[in-house]
């Protein structure tokens, strides 16, 4: 067959999946039996319908209770320890911190071999942390192992493998052993630490996978087999770690780069946030969008969603944006019930990176302004 | 005889190679009469021959190119036929109002310490709210009631006035005090001291902002500036007042922010190096996809 042949049945295939693709979605349509199909309000229409009534902050419910105060350039990444109340950070001085949430106490200072780091995470035991950035490797360390002649801690473990940069990483839960990177490379990796290699690698050039940079991933903490994908592509992928060959399915909506996906404390659905200004809930084991979250506002700005996370019972949703602004969304009824971008001692950038405690009594946030700040709910007065 | 006959037939193979040559030359001749004519414009009863030229390079085919576009065709057909799965199987799946009243039923179900307590329980949290809202010195074991939750159900706990000359509590969790390790050092929370003077109150956790008024480098001014006590065992201090400190990423020079702390006053690190990039694209037009730094970090 010759290559003008080839290009021909190239784009009549490309027609083939876009059509196919709205048939999919027209269909969808069908199902989303709650009130208004033209825009999708599938939860909030449904809260509405059972009476039930909004969340409803005062003006001191969550407050900042701390400023973690340390790195000296944007901060892009945080992650909690699943327990003992601990953070890691990691920022554009090339640094990562460790530090002791309660007492705002920095336990490590780890200078990394390349300082354009974009993701961090913390190991299960929370004995490792790993990082990764534009070398396109992902870095481990110990942190029970002692420094080198020059104070630094050096890297245990160096994951090489991915042709682009590592944008997100997270340790598959309960296992020191192995994690998953999500790379501009297009793909997302599970990696065996204990030998460095790569135990499967979910799409790329010639794999069903992602067609542009994978930015983030999110494992399912009820069945860790699951892990979602966000991509430049516009889609979430859901991928299953027992096949690597094609994604279980593909979650197309969103207008824009997906910037950030977190599961949703159920494990059955995920939350999603993208460079056009939503967020938004999909259902995994059907496919359903059912809820979209966007604020419209008086100018034509789009903020793009840099971070989201979800309270333990996931009745919140945070959400934080490239203005500062950080909104807490009621998941049930779609509405924005707290801005804490616009609180009182609140972040003076860009919210890049946002987390919540393992026991969710805390929300942890890190920004460009090289701060991270911890809330929690209060009932106490604040910080004279 | 034999030689006669050996030198007929040189003589003849001499002949033959005689005239071959000459037509050869005439032939050459000829070309060179007929470029000539074609220069000159003059024509010539004898018919013109094709200019000389050097062959054209068989044509290679692009293998590397057609694999690819196969690739993509291959891809996008198994595309196909997995949207022609999804489609088949669409039928079967249960709407969106049960995920509706899972997600519902779900949240409903479990508890929230980020979730505002409700209309009735804040109602009675105002007393105590309004309580803390006064200086607390005389009054701490109460802010820690208030700070433990608002329970309507009030226990007076052993609770210390968070000064260092008190006895860890056992039930108030803002007031367990240790010694502190300096005289102008007060206990201000749990389990941390900050340096007078120092922004806190007993109800609520010490936020240790400790302003910096010493010109660096100088040994102690990490000290001075920073709330840890020893900072160069925390890693690196807190000092972004501190004047010799400035960092222009990602100039080289961005290293001696690090001037602060003793440790790298005499060997400072060396900067990262550039990131080799796949791709490297203008900053005017770079998205989150550019691996310029200077693009991505903006």
């Amino acid at each position: 067959m010759s290559v003008a042949e080839l290009k021909a049945r190239h784009v009549a295939a490309t027609e083939t999946v876009n059509s196919l693709r709205e048939r999919l979605q027209q269909k969808r349509l069908l199902l989303l039996d709650t009130d208004d199909l033209i825009e999708v309000v599938a939860v909030a229409g449904y809260a509405k319908a059972h009476g039930k009534s909004s969340v409803s902050f005062g003006a001191t419910d969550l407050v900042c209770c701390r400023t973690l105060q340390g790195h000296t350039g944007k901060v892009y990444s945080l992650d909690w320890t699943p327990e003992k109340n601990r953070i890691v950070s990691a920022s554009q001085d090339g640094r990562l911190i460790v530090w002791n949430a309660l007492t705002s106490q920095k336990t490590h200072a780890i200078k990394l071999p390349c300082a354009w780091v974009m993701t961090c995470a913390f190991s299960p035991t929370g004995q490792f942390v790993a990082c990764g950035g534009l070398d396109s490797v992902c870095s481990i360390f110990n942190l029970n192992s002692p420094s080198d002649k020059d104070g630094n801690l050096p890297e245990s473990k160096m994951l090489s493998g991915h042709k682009g940069y590592v944008s997100s990483c997270q340790y598959v839960p309960d296992e020191d052993t192995h994690l998953i990177t999500s790379s501009g490379d297009h793909t997302c990796v599970l990696w065996d630490i204990t030998t460095g290699l790569r135990t499967s690698v979910f799409g790329g050039e010639f794999q069903s996978g992602h067609t542009a940079d994978v930015l983030s991933v999110s494992i399912n903490g009820s069945n860790s087999r699951m892990f979602v994908s966000g991509s430049c592509d516009s889609t979430a992928r859901l991928w299953d770690t027992r096949v690597a060959s094609r994604a279980v399915r593909t979650f197309h909506g969103h207008e824009g780069d997906v910037n950030t996906v977190k599961f949703f404390p159920d494990g059955n659905r995920f939350g999603t946030g993208s460079d056009d200004g939503t967020c938004r809930l999909f259902d995994i084991r059907t496919g359903h969008q059912l809820q979209e979250y966007y604020q419209q506002h008086s100018d034509d700005e789009v903020r793009h969603v840099t971070s989201i996370a979800f309270s333990i019972s996931g009745r919140l949703l945070f959400a934080g944006y490239s203005n500062g602004d950080c909104y807490v969304w009621d998941t049930l009824l779609a509405q924005v019930v707290l801005n804490l971008g616009s609180l009182q001692n609140s972040h003076e950038s860009r919210i890049s990176c946002l987390g919540l405690s393992a026991d969710g009594s805390a929300l942890c946030t890190g920004s460009y302004d090289t701060n991270l700040k911890i809330w929690a709910f209060g009932g106490h007065r604040k910080v004279i | 005889m034999q030689n006669g006959f050996v030198l007929r037939v040189a003589g003849f193979s001499t002949a033959v190679f005689t005239i071959i040559t000459t037509i050869i030359i005439t032939m050459h001749k000829e070309s060179y009469r007929v470029v000539a004519t074609a220069k000159s414009g003059c024509s010539s009863s004898v018919p013109s021959l094709p200019p000389p030229c050097p062959k054209s390079p068989p044509e290679y085919p692009d293998l590397y190119g057609k694999r690819r576009e196969m690739a993509k065709v291959q891809m996008l057909e198994r595309e196909i036929g997995f949207l022609e799965e999804e489609l088949k199987s669409v039928d079967s799946l249960q709407p969106a109002s049960r995920c509706c009243k899972e997600v519902t039923e779900f949240v409903v179900a479990n508890p929230d310490p980020l979730m505002p307590t409700n209309r009735k329980n804040r109602r009675s949290c105002r007393f105590w709210k309004w309580l803390c809202g006064i200086p607390c010195f005389n009054f701490s074991w109460i802010c820690c009631c208030c700070y433990s939750g608002c329970s309507l159900r009030i226990h007076l706990p052993r609770c210390c006035d968070c000064n260092c000359n008190c006895d860890p509590c056992d039930l108030c969790n803002c007031c367990s005090c240790i010694r502190c390790p300096a005289p102008n050092w007060r206990c201000c929370s749990c389990r941390s001291c900050c340096p007078f003077p120092c922004s806190c109150s007993c109800c609520c956790p010490c936020s240790c902002s400790c302003p910096c008024s010493c010109s660096c480098p100088r040994s102690s001014c990490c000290r001075n500036i920073s709330c840890c006590s020893d900072c160069c065992t925390c890693g690196f201090p807190s000092c972004p007042d501190c004047s010799c400190c400035r960092c222009s990423f990602p100039e080289c020079s961005c290293c001696t922010w690090l001037c602060c702390c003793p440790r790298w006053t005499f060997s400072a690190p060396k900067c990262p190096k550039s990131p080799k990039c796949p791709e490297v694209r203008l900053c005017s037009n770079c998205t989150k996809t550019c691996c310029n730094p200077c693009c991505l970090f903006f």
